[in-house]
């Protein structure tokens, strides 16, 4: 038999108003100035938002703030491409999502579950930029109209999809994140081109995949299962190549991608190439081998006692003379790499914080398990590092989002800098500055904000699922 | 285990079946490379202008934030004076002025990109000073815009020429070359003044509205845009001084040590003040029926041919395409409030400094 304690009275507005605003005299005092201000502040934004902005400059060049000045004639590349990587989180997300539901479970712990309406409440932030874009996009582009919605629209069916992956046999569980690599493969390859020579990423997942999913279960000895394996891979990799041959298109490389377009783009190559390489400069500063720690310390503390602009400007001007004659590295390659090196510094000390906050005995009890030192590492320490310093990390991520606006610094017309040209133009020279300024801000912010949320919820899970 | 082997298979089958792949691209850039050499043989000399013709596209550093000058419109399409050189130089060396890669730089990574050969030619309202053409490596080419500081005035001051500001507050941005400039030609002249310094222009106009100062010295073609601003939105009447206090030609720039480059870019850009003085524009250029030697040989009708490098027929793409220097001038710069009568950019005939060496 069990007691209930008795359900505490229920609490009305009325209380919550007395408890929270107006406990004491000084407290009400307070919530007397602050209350019409902060409404007073709140309605002058939305008056100035709906009212007496100008927002010509913002709602006349929203494709140049979108796009920049990525040739419109090509303008279906960047649109697929968007479309593409939308689908590939979505697939991933969902797939994700549903195998960490099913360890929890086998776990025996009670997770939620990820529904769409969850998905879009989380991001609510996105969800409010998209509709702003809609607020600006004018008729005659409908195509500004749609894009958002489909954007949305893909990546929740997708992600559903990867969701319902889950029920598919063992073998073919994995589905989803093959999807999801070779919608990444071809969202990029939409715009630099399908070259003959553009085979190698499908046709190593595919060829991954096909050796791992082979049906030779039925065959007894192992070498010729093993022969199998590989005669399965080689013949869908010649495939892959032959596909690549065939079509042999060329694109347009990343050279002339701009606006918020560039902006997302360069932040995820940067943070996606910046986490490995810091995380192995962590690890190499805390080697036992000299020579690796020196160098790896002395890189850490270089690039961080550098501004970042002074790198950019150093990328532009010393690389070009560093690399070989015929190699010409574009502006934006260049940024690329010297925002991931910069930022790849910074994670290192983060990991390294993390790594220096783990008891030592967690090690030692790997070893007393008699476990290798690469799989105390991997299973053991890292896991439980890289949860600790989750929020720095992704605090990190946000800060390299935002330092992407240094960009147009050296000419790279980024996000922001979509607003020096636009107050070039003739018909917005002077006019529409604050306006401009403040939908730029609500751009970052939006993106900022996610990335926060999505970081708070992933600390919250790993944490439940340890 | 298991695992391991997987990967080292994988990894050989793909390092075979790269190789394949690059020994054939290898194979057949080195049959490129050879045909090239041997019908080439212009690109031992270097040779920016048959890497052009190659690529088939001129890459053209350009301003994409300087009203009149290099301006993005929102369907991310360049326009502007130093806009139409560029597409310029793309008729007159390819023929078609569409085939222009825009690159917008800053101030700072102008130079660097010319000598890192990231750009063809620049054409990015860059003054022509000893220094620059010492140091930075680069070969300054005909001069298409003279800008040159200039001094505004409320008109209700009645001032005219400098002499009249003695005593008075002068508004100037400060670090600038035009402040250094005010202080020189006023010392010179022995006129006294006050300079009022401010950061940024955002600043400046309010003071100079409220009559802070007397005098305002910028860039001409600066001080025209503000004036159109400050009278169209219902200010006081102002007024230009026709002196000007320093010299800024501004024009194409390309890197050193390439003459034939140099030459082909350099008579692309004259062409179209060549036009002007002969009368052509971008109307009537293709229906010349005169027997004028200097304008057939100009057209290249009698397929005359003076070495360069160009095509016979390069005069005739440049004006049909972009147009003469007045046809240029006329689309950009009276938009910014400034006028081709009375100013150094006139053609010579009319008393200007628009002059260019004989088409013969």
């Amino acid at each position: 038999m069990t007691t209930t304690a008795p359900a505490p009275p229920r609490e009305t507005s009325l209380d919550w108003v007395k408890k929270n605003l107006f406990r004491n005299w000084w407290s009400g005092l307070i919530s007397v100035i602050l209350l019409p201000l902060s409404l007073y502040l709140a309605y002058r934004a939305l008056r100035f938002l709906f009212v007496t902005g100008q927002w010509d400059a913002v709602r006349v060049n929203l494709t140049l703030f979108m796009q920049g000045t990525f040739s419109r004639d090509e303008q279906w590349r960047l649109i697929s491409q968007i479309m593409i990587f939308a689908l590939a989180f979505g697939i991933g997300l969902g797939t994700n999502s549903a195998a960490s539901h099913d360890r929890a479970q086998d776990a025996g712990l009670d997770v939620e579950r990820g529904t769409i309406a969850g998905t879009l409440a989380r991001m609510w932030s996105l969800v409010a930029f998209i509709g702003l874009l809609l607020f600006f996009a004018t008729t005659d582009d409908m195509g500004n109209l749609i894009n958002p919605f489909l954007f949305v629209g893909g990546g929740l069916v997708m992600g559903a999809v990867g969701y319902q992956a889950r029920r598919l046999p063992r073998r073919f569980r994995n589905v989803g994140w093959l999807l999801t690599m070779t919608f990444l493969v071809i969202g990029f390859q939409i715009v630099s081109g399908f070259d003959a020579g553009g085979w190698v990423p499908l046709g190593i997942i595919f060829g991954v995949s096909a050796y791992s999913i082979a049906p030779v279960d039925r065959f007894e000895a192992s070498w010729l299962r093993g022969a199998l394996r590989f005669a399965a891979a080689l013949i869908v990799v010649l495939a892959i190549r032959a596909v690549y041959a065939a079509v042999d298109t060329p694109g347009i490389g990343w050279d002339d991608w701009s606006g918020l377009h560039l902006t997302l783009m360069v932040s995820a190559i940067a943070i996606v190439l910046a986490f490995p390489l810091g995380l192995l400069l962590a690890l190499a500063r805390r080697s036992t081998l000299p020579a690796l720690r020196i160098m790896a310390t002395a890189y850490i503390e270089v690039i961080r006692g550098v501004p970042l602009i002074t790198l950019l400007f150093m990328g532009q001007f010393i690389l070009g003379f560093v690399v070989p004659q015929d190699v010409t590295l574009s502006a934006i390659t260049r940024a690329i790499a010297v925002m991931t090196f910069f930022s790849a510094a910074y994670i290192a000390e983060i990991v390294r914080g993390g790594l220096q906050a783990l008891p030592k005995g967690q090690t030692e009890a790997g070893q007393a398990l008699g476990l290798a030192p690469p799989p105390i590492m991997r299973r053991i320490v890292l896991p439980q590092a890289l949860t600790a310093v989750i929020p720095a990390m992704v605090g990190q991520f946000i800060s390299l989002f935002k330092d992407s606006s240094l960009l147009s610094i050296i000419a790279v017309l980024e996000f922001l800098g979509v607003r020096k040209i636009i107050h070039a133009q003739e018909a917005f020279r002077g006019v529409g500055i604050a306006e401009t300024l403040v939908f730029v801000a609500i751009g970052y912010w939006a993106f900022a904000f996610a990335m926060s949320r999505e970081s708070q919820r992933l600390e919250r899970r790993l944490r439940v699922s340890r | 285990m298991k695992r391991t082997k997987l990967f080292a298979a994988l990894t050989a089958l793909m390092l075979i079946l790269a190789a394949c792949t690059a020994a054939e691209d290898g194979g057949a850039a080195t049959t490129e490379a050879a045909a090239g050499g041997g019908d080439g043989g212009g690109a031992a000399a270097g040779g920016t202008l048959d890497a052009v013709r190659a690529a088939d596209v001129v890459v053209c550093g350009v301003n994409d934030g300087l009203p009149g000058f290099g301006v993005v419109g929102a369907d991310g399409t360049y326009s502007g004076f130093d806009v139409d050189f560029c597409r310029v130089v793309a008729a007159g060396v390819l023929g078609d002025a569409d085939k222009v890669e825009y690159k917008p730089l800053t101030a700072d990574v102008r130079f660097t990109s010319l000598q890192s050969g990231d750009i063809d030619v620049l054409i990015r309202n860059t003054t022509w000073t000893a220094t620059r053409d010492g140091q930075e490596g680069a070969s300054f080419l005909f001069t298409v815009f003279y800008d040159g500081q200039g001094m505004m005035v409320p008109a209700s001051t009645g001032f005219t020429t400098l002499e009249d500001l003695a005593d008075a507050n002068i508004c100037v941005l400060s670090g600038t070359t035009t402040e250094l400039n005010l202080t020189a030609v006023f010392g010179a002249r022995g006129i006294p003044f006050n300079p009022v310094v401010f950061e940024d222009n955002a600043q400046l106009r309010p003071a100079y509205e409220e009559g802070q100062c007397e005098g305002w010295t910028s860039d001409s073609s600066q001080l025209a845009s503000f004036k159109a601003a400050i009278e169209g939105e219902g200010g006081d009447e102002q007024f230009i001084m026709a002196e000007i206090i320093s010299k800024e030609p501004l024009g194409p720039v390309v890197s050193d040590g390439d003459t034939e480059w140099a030459q082909a870019v350099e008579w692309s850009v004259m062409a179209t003040v060549q036009a002007w003085e002969f009368g052509l524009d971008s109307g009537n250029i293709g229906s010349y029926s005169g027997d004028n030697p200097n304008i057939l040989n100009f057209l290249g009708t009698d397929n005359f041919d003076p070495g360069l490098g160009l095509s016979s027929d390069f005069a005739i793409q440049v004006v049909t395409q972009v147009g003469n220097y007045k046809e240029i001038f006329d689309r950009h710069i009276p938009a910014i409030g400034l006028s081709l009568e009375g100013s150094p950019n006139n053609i010579w005939t009319d008393g200007g400094l628009m002059y260019v060496p004989p088409y013969r």
